[in-house]
């Protein structure tokens, strides 16, 4: 909401705070001030002098004005809205204006079609007061030329009030709130709540009530007014805070609003037909509003009607009919109050809010109805004359007043933490109005926010101030929870990745159906992805059924920016529907590896592509001993495998590695081959076996034999690899495959075959190996591999 | 005899000095100390040495061995460190490294990490929850208006069933107090989601830092010394940080946190960094409703809970001006926290 400085020193003096001062108050009202608006420098009152039509331009003028100077400036200006003698705003050379989007633009001395011109004339949007870009804006006559704007219009704080506090939507409640935390006064105006007009139950033809959203409605009819412009007090008033003026009538209704937050309506009584009814909308009612739309309504709706029509959607906007015109002579004036959820429904599922709405939706104060009603009676027969009817009519009742709320002290001083004495505890209290004896407290009618007794302590707490409570310190003890367990352990795996040369990744978990199906490497069967119900676009409609995707969405981008050695990983969560509809999320850990295997340098001039060994190497870092990489059939991969631990049916399967096929690469620019990788973190932890023991060092040499066969050229080293695991030969200790040579001319192997050298190395625990033992064993092991895998040795 | 050792000495000598290889001197050294050497020959006519020459021949003996043997050493030892600074002499020392393949943490996970190091040692425990969750456990628990607008679809990403992306990470203070009693201590580091177009300063997704400390007497005091020891362990000793009323419709007080900051080479100033407060007893009531025992009696515990944005935090310490960088992976620009 826009304040400004001047309008609340109508109730209260601030002439002795800096503006920062005042800032800080109100920020620490809990309030806080997103931003203050003054009118820039060299923005001045400018008499126009004479008009002329520009000789070159049909749309243009040549006008010599009055800047104060004493001497005429020469503006050339294209708006016609204006007369000779006019007072206009004028930005001179250097003036800053604001061009919208963040940009300013600096007025400067120039030539208009071959005329010079020295300076603008502005309209009201143009220097930023209000919404109206219609023209210049035509000042008050009385303004001295050469007067800066800004003192015309001082500065004006953009406030956020929070939702809980509505009595602070108006120039009266902030300063309301101001003099409770600073200790001033209220001046002047401060009891405008209070009606001293006679009021009478409204005979049925006059005002029906026929909703629960609107439990009391007053009108007030003025006769014989006399529409016109507002004075120019008033006018500067409601364009200092960025209202545009629109006749007397109206203008003072919405200066009531702002003054006390009261919304109020003012009818033409010519155009309405019959009395008051305020009533639910019928089912598909069309209203045309003031702002010219019209809107579809619903029965869930309020309406304000006539005796034949709808003339307002209560408490949200007029008619486009049925409001106060030149041509008006006799008012009804509105003023109402509406349940807040009711509006607010209404306002939201219309998409149309106004500054009444705001007020109601959030929580107007019933009982300065009558009050705000008063007020702008007597303003409408100050500034438009007329006869006002000496009773107001009103229908309903209003709403119950706050409920007295029951504080104890002790209660105040435990939530704080602070011995805040009895005496600050009421003077706080009573400073924001609230009157109270023997611990129960009557709360204000604008208080809506204080229906228990923590609402209480929140305003001794908030007005107090934390800087004054003392600052409590203390440590405890807490059990490590699951939750620490997977976070250590994610730690351990980002720092050995790391160290790696691997770079996490964060990427986005809303994905588009598009890239669902670079979900490559997961597991999960018969799930399948969620798709929200409201996307923001079609680039993040569904949540990531794994993190490969936005792996290699980043390794898209990266190549774009010319990186392409790349090793990524990223840690986060995935997400999927179960086939009955649950959903379930998993943590996950995704690698993906790409390009060079190091840089070029000086020390390898073409170093070589990484490969899917090197995914091995990096999974061997993060995984348990006992990895096995299992040749799987899914065609979203090429060589693509399980990630298992151990083997057979008793292996724990962690994950999918492979190769991304090159096509898919390739539209993404990738042209060097993708591995990406992967896992089920909660499977990887619990793969980990929980200790780790000391195994005793072997103290008698070993005894190593090299071997090279002759295997067919497709039959897999883990094939291989399983045949040793399985082998049983307690001398075996261990087997590293040394060399794998193929030769596709087929002149030194036959084409189908492929040669495999491996190093067998035998060992007993308690002894030095004779020679023969291992002959013998050794002899026995290439006899096994020959019978059971069909090799010959070279 | 004793005159041939002295001239097996000599010859020796003579022949070791100009030797410039490791297979020459091995060639001396069999030339008088092998099977067939000259100096082997001589001792093996020791024996045809007349008795009382024996001792006076003895000890020449084992002079000219010693004197060749320390030859043969020095000079084998010339030889090898002529060998090992001939090796090295062609490395020049100054060439760039070697590359090494370079990788890192995400900043947000460093900053996080740091913050969590900070709230462990404090005595705060981690704790999660769905990211997928109830409207019960995002709004309706934490005191949250039935049309209260951060509920609407305009705000709030749903699914199809009803539920809906957390909008905070608040809702794992309900997961956490529907399962375990007081006293609890929480971070919940985790995903929250609101239906914002990506820019600058705003992520579909962000990530946020939730806390939770509920047991007998906890008060604001307890609040206060809490944040003001972390933001200072975060942000050095003499943070000024300061509580500015606020409103939050599951805490009451409610306070934001603002931290007097400055980026290099300006004037420092407030930046609003965390939202705090009391534990509204609405919320206690709403979990006591749901688990049906009386732990969360608002009249027996009370609490605070604070939660922030990791990505703001991450923004101010390392001064990085545009959310989107932290979601778009360049590793010129993840290299530059590695």
């Amino acid at each position: 909401m826009n304040v400004s400085l001047k309008w609340l020193s109508d109730h209260i003096d601030f002439s002795d705070y800096s503006m920062q001062e005042l800032d800080d108050l109100l920020t620490f009202t809990g309030i806080e001030v997103e931003g203050i608006q003054s009118l820039p420098d060299h923005l001045v009152v400018a008499e126009v002098l004479s008009s002329d039509p520009h000789p070159d331009a049909d749309k243009l003028s040549v006008c010599q004005v009055d800047d104060g100077s004493g001497s005429p400036r020469q503006i050339v200006c294209g708006a016609k809205n204006y007369k000779v003698g006019d007072k206009v705003p004028l930005a001179l050379p250097g003036c800053v204006l604001d061009a919208g989007d963040g940009k300013t633009f600096e007025i400067k001395e120039g030539k208009l079609r071959g005329v010079p011109s020295l300076g603008m004339m502005c309209a009201a949007a143009e220097i930023g007061l209000t919404d109206d870009a219609d023209g210049l804006m035509i000042l008050s006559p009385d303004l001295k030329p050469g007067t800066p704007l800004s003192e015309i219009y001082p500065a004006v704080f953009e406030l956020e009030i929070t939702p809980n506090r509505p009595d602070c939507l108006s120039h009266l409640g902030v300063a309301r709130e101001l003099a409770a935390l600073s200790g001033k006064k209220l001046t002047g105006a401060a009891h405008h709540a209070d009606s001293k007009t006679p009021t009478r139950v409204a005979k049925a033809d006059e005002i029906t009530l026929s909703t629960d959203s609107c439990p009391y409605y007053t009108a007030r009819i003025v006769r014989g007014v006399k529409v016109g412009e507002s004075p120019a007090w008033l006018k500067e008033k409601l364009e200092s805070i960025g209202l545009r003026p629109i006749n007397n009538i109206v203008d003072i209704t919405n200066y009531v609003l702002m003054e006390m937050g009261q919304p109020l309506h003012a009818f033409d009584m010519a155009k309405l037909e019959g009395g008051i009814n305020v009533r639910q909308a019928a089912e598909g009612e069309k209203f045309v509003a003031l702002d010219g739309e019209t809107y579809p309504l619903t029965a869930e709706d309020m309406v304000i009607a006539d005796g034949k029509k709808a003339v307002a959607i209560g408490g949200v906007m007029g008619g486009e009919d049925s409001g106060v015109t030149e041509t008006t002579t006799d008012v009804l004036l509105e003023s109402a109050w509406f349940v807040s959820s009711d509006i607010r429904r209404t306002a939201r599922r219309l998409n149309l809010h106004s500054d009444s709405s705001y007020r109601f939706e959030r929580g107007a104060d019933a009982y300065q109805v009558n009050g705000a009603s008063d007020l702008a009676i007597k303003m409408i027969l100050d500034l438009a004359g007329g006869t006002a009817e000496d009773e107001m009519i009103v229908a309903g009742e209003k709403p119950d007043a706050p409920a007295p709320v029951e504080l104890d002290n002790e209660y105040v001083r435990s939530v704080i933490g602070a011995e805040i004495s009895d005496e600050t505890i009421s003077g706080i209290l009573s400073s924001l109005g609230l009157s109270g004896s023997g611990g129960k407290w009557t709360i204000p009618s604008y208080r809506l926010d204080l229906p228990r007794p923590v609402d209480l302590v929140e305003e001794v707490a908030r007005v107090y101030g934390l800087d004054k409570v003392p600052s409590n310190q203390q440590s405890w003890f807490s059990p490590k929870s699951k939750a620490d367990e997977s976070y250590d352990f994610a730690r351990k795996i980002q720092t050995t990745l790391s160290g790696l040369g691997f770079f996490e990744t964060r990427n986005l978990k809303l994905i588009s159906e598009a890239q669902l199906s670079d979900d490559r490497a997961t597991t999960h069967r018969g799930m399948s992805p969620i798709r929200l119900k409201n996307p923001l676009n079609d680039e993040q409609d569904y949540l990531r059924p794994g993190l490969v995707p936005g792996l290699l969405a980043s390794a898209e981008r990266n190549q774009r920016f010319g990186n392409a050695d790349l090793r990524l990983f990223e840690l986060g969560r995935v997400f999927t529907a179960t086939p009955k509809g649950g959903e379930v999320e998993h943590e996950h850990l995704a690698l993906l590896m790409t390009g060079g295997r190091t840089t070029r340098s000086w020390a390898d001039g073409k170093p070589s592509n990484l490969d899917i060994h090197d995914l091995r190497a990096a999974l061997e870092a993060i995984c348990p001993p006992g990895l096995n990489l299992v040749p799987v059939d899914d065609e979203r991969l090429l060589c693509g495998c399980s990630i298992e631990i151990g083997r057979g049916k008793k292996s724990a399967k962690l994950g999918l590695a492979g190769i991304v096929p090159p096509a898919r690469a390739r539209e993404l620019d990738l042209g060097a081959p993708v591995m990406v990788a992967e896992i089920n973190l909660k499977k990887l932890i619990a793969a980990f076996s929980d200790e780790l023991k000391y195994a005793e060092l072997p103290k008698f040499p070993g005894s190593s034999r090299d071997m090279a066969m002759l295997v067919p050229a497709d039959l897999a080293a883990g094939s291989v690899a399983e045949f040793f695991a399985a082998y049983e030969e307690k001398l075996l200790q261990s087997v590293e495959l040394f060399d794998v040579f193929q030769d596709s001319s087929g002149e030194k192997l036959p084409a189908d075959k492929k040669s495999l050298a491996y190093s067998v190395t035998y060992r007993a625990a308690d002894r030095t190996l004779e020679a023969n033992e291992v002959e013998t064993a050794h002899a026995k092991l290439l006899n096994s591999l020959k019978s059971r895998l069909n090799v010959e040795f070279r | 005899m004793l005159e041939e050792l002295e001239v097996i000495k000599t010859d020796a000598l003579t022949a070791i000095g100009p030797v410039s290889d490791e297979s020459g001197l091995e060639e001396v050294r069999i030339g008088f100390l092998g099977k067939k050497g000259r100096l082997t020959a001589a001792s093996a006519g020791m024996r045809d040495v007349p008795k009382e020459l024996k001792k006076d021949v003895g000890q020449k003996l084992n002079e000219v061995r010693t004197a060749i043997t320390t030859a043969l050493d020095e000079k084998g030892a010339a030889l090898t460190a002529a060998r090992d600074a001939a090796a090295f002499a062609s490395i020049d020392a100054t060439l760039p490294s070697r590359p090494l393949p370079t990788g890192g943490l995400h900043p947000l996970s460093l900053v996080l990490d740091e913050a969590v190091s900070v709230l462990r040692r404090m005595g705060f425990a981690l704790a999660e929850g769905p990211e997928i969750e109830t409207e019960w456990h995002c709004f309706d628990a934490l005191n949250t208006p039935e049309d209260h607008p951060a509920r609407n679809e305009s705000d709030t990403f749903y699914f199809e069933n009803g539920k809906l992306l957390r909008t905070h990470t608040s809702s794992v203070q309900i997961r956490t107090m529907q399962k375990e009693v007081p006293p609890v201590r929480i971070i919940a580091p985790g995903s929250a989601f609101r239906r914002d177009e990506i820019d600058a300063t705003h992520l579909s997704a962000f990530n946020q830092l939730e806390g939770l400390y509920v047991d007998k007497n906890v008060t604001l005091a307890d609040l206060k010394g809490t944040l003001e020891y972390f933001f200072r362990e975060i942000f050095g000793s003499k943070t000024e940080v300061r509580f500015r009323p606020h409103f939050f419709p599951f805490t009451e007080p409610s306070f934001e946190v603002d931290l007097k900051l400055h980026a290099t080479g300006k004037a420092a100033k407030w930046i609003e960094i965390a939202g705090c407060g009391i534990v509204d007893p609405a919320v206690f009531s709403e979990v006591t409703t749901k688990r049906g025992d009386a732990a969360y009696d608002p009249s027996e515990v009370s609490g605070f809970a604070f939660g922030m944005g990791i990505d703001r935090l991450a923004m101010i310490m390392y001064g990085i001006p545009d959310l989107r960088l932290l979601i778009e992976n360049d590793v010129r620009f993840l290299g530059q926290f590695s």
